[in-house]
């Protein structure tokens, strides 16, 4: 890390102290979350030391806060890959406008509009799809044995890879702008960590299954003199055949469109149910 | 008794504010909150297990997208709480983690209303160039947040354990056995909502592979991470090489892209 107090580019007005500062307002970026633009006042926050030191001038600042209280909203543990971008193209505006010269700001709206998508895409799969896959299914089963290691293990397995994405996200996006984040979908390697890492999120949730699911009936069927418990059949099919089952018939009706509260109410009236016939 | 329910309270703001203003470190999960209420009420060891039977329940549920999701801070935190004031077994407890979250959810879905008008103070701020009022929008929508999850919390530990500790002693035998067979249940659920998000064709595969690992073999799911991450990281070598291989026989590889490698 080079001084806090030299510009980064050459000739530029951005320091390292400033993205300090912007990488610690990217946390609150759902602090006034609200219907109409989402993470809008977050993301704008965010910018505010960067824009203050650009533009002095009122109407500028006005037309800057503008731009950055539209609609928004990604995946907050990649925020930073945009405002990393709209903080060199902010930079580059301020400069252009005084060289004389001016600069086109739509684009910025623009950017940030093409990038939520494809970025919060990214952030999901990674964050929401995977690391949070794998921390809870290593964190749940340590802390179902009555282990505090659960709960630390979970915050860690997640956190070291969210913060690194934050940090480096900010950093390479400022630096790269924009071409960065189109060479990053282009190059593959994206596609290619994202497809990796759902490989490892499926084997954990595929553990998970037979692990944390409870699911068996106590059900004796007689015939005659001979009785036989049905979940000893099942267990000799296949151990942990109605988990798989039953994970199987909720993933197939979540794929059909029934909505996850309605399934989760179905799940305990059938609970009930079974109870009472006394067949779960 | 007060003292705790202030105490329950102002984790459940801070909680909240997690993914509000701390960037969503996954302090608001059960599995993390859990301990805490266990400590605060004297019994670390029912909030460490009620805490990973609510996450089990609730893995599924996250704030993806545009959706306000059911609350898992509430949830997460008086049905821990509930089993340890009010000494229900666990898959009671699990079970009413649910409603307490789709109340949550009401009012996760009030706070988002009233935050327009913050909002409205930020593009006030914009129109006269004045960004100290876009500060105020922020931290105005979290007090919000703060407040709403914390009086849930509070008011609900100081009405709600000695009321549900009467209707579930009212309750009939098969329903609290209904219950815990539900809360064994539901995981299934939680898992196929994940299984949404990652499932296609060229991993389902792997799901077995976790699968049969863990119901024949007997191994542990941070076994499974770790064969995971090992065929993950082959995959990944298998196809770079490939790629490589390929890129050579036609024209140079380029290698603009490989510093991010690590990092990303």
């Amino acid at each position: 890390m080079g001084k806090t107090d030299e510009p980064l580019k050459e000739g530029g007005i951005i320091t390292e102290g400033d993205l300090r500062k912007v990488f610690w307002r990217s946390f609150p970026l759902q602090g006034s979350f609200n219907y109409e633009r989402m993470q809008n006042v977050g993301f704008c926050y965010s910018l505010l030391p960067i824009l203050k030191k650009l533009y002095p001038n009122k109407d500028d600042m006005a037309a800057a806060l503008k731009r950055h209280l539209s609609f928004f909203n990604t995946t907050p543990q990649v925020v930073t890959l945009i405002t990393g971008a709209c903080v060199a193209m902010e930079e580059e505006n301020a400069q252009a406008e005084r060289e004389g010269g001016s600069f086109d700001m739509e684009s910025i709206a623009a950017l940030k509009a093409a990038l939520m998508g494809p970025v919060a895409g990214i952030g999901d799969s990674f964050f929401w799809g995977t690391f949070r896959v794998i921390a809870a299914g290593v964190g749940c089963g340590l802390a179902a044995q009555g282990s505090i290691l659960g709960a630390i293990l979970f915050l860690l397995i997640f956190n070291v890879p969210a913060l690194l994405a934050r940090a480096y996200g900010l950093k390479l996006s400022y630096k790269g702008g924009v071409s960065f984040i189109d060479s990053m979908q282009d190059s593959g390697t994206v596609g290619l960590l994202t497809e990796c890492a759902k490989v490892l999120g499926m084997c954990v949730v595929g553990a998970m299954v037979s692990s944390m699911v409870t699911f068996s009936t106590p059900l004796v069927i007689t015939i005659g003199d001979a009785s036989v418990e049905l979940q000893a059949i099942f267990d000799q099919v296949l151990p942990c055949l109605l988990p798989l089952a039953l994970t199987f018939g909720c993933f197939g009706l979540l794929k059909k469109g029934v909505k996850t509260t309605t399934l989760m109410f179905a799940l305990i009236i059938a609970g009930i149910i079974g109870a009472f016939f006394g067949v779960l | 008794m007060v003292v705790q329910a202030l105490l329950l309270g102002i984790l459940a703001g801070f909680a909240m504010w997690d993914g509000r203003v701390a960037g969503q470190t996954m302090f608001e999960r059960p599995l993390v909150t859990g301990p805490i209420v266990g400590l605060i009420l004297g019994d670390l060891q029912t909030g460490i297990i009620m805490g990973a039977s609510v996450e089990l329940v609730m893995m599924g549920i996250a704030g993806i997208g545009a959706s306000t999701p059911p609350d898992v801070v509430s949830g997460g935190i008086l049905s821990t709480a509930f089993a340890i004031l009010s000494g229900l077994d666990t898959g009671t407890a699990v079970a009413l983690a649910l409603p307490v979250a789709t109340l949550g959810q009401l009012l996760g879905i009030f706070d988002r209303t009233v935050n327009l008008f913050f909002a409205r103070i930020a593009d006030k701020g914009a129109e006269e160039g004045d960004p100290s009022k876009v500060t105020f929008a922020l931290w105005g929508g979290a007090a919000v947040f703060w407040i709403t999850s914390f009086l849930v919390v509070f008011l609900g530990v100081l009405l709600g354990s000695a009321v549900i500790e009467d209707f579930v002693n009212w309750l009939p035998d098969f329903i609290l056995h209904g219950f815990e067979v539900a809360s064994g249940m539901l995981p299934a659920l939680g898992i196929a909502i994940l299984m949404n998000l990652i499932f296609d064709k060229t991993n389902a595969a792997y799901f077995f592979v976790g699968f049969v690992l863990t119901a024949l073999l007997g191994m542990t799911t941070t076994g499974v991470a770790i064969v995971g991450a090992v065929i993950a990281y082959v995959i990944y070598q298998t196809t770079k090489r490939h790629q490589a291989e390929l890129a050579s026989v036609t024209v140079a590889p380029t290698h603009e892209s490989d510093d991010l490698d690590g990092e990303l």
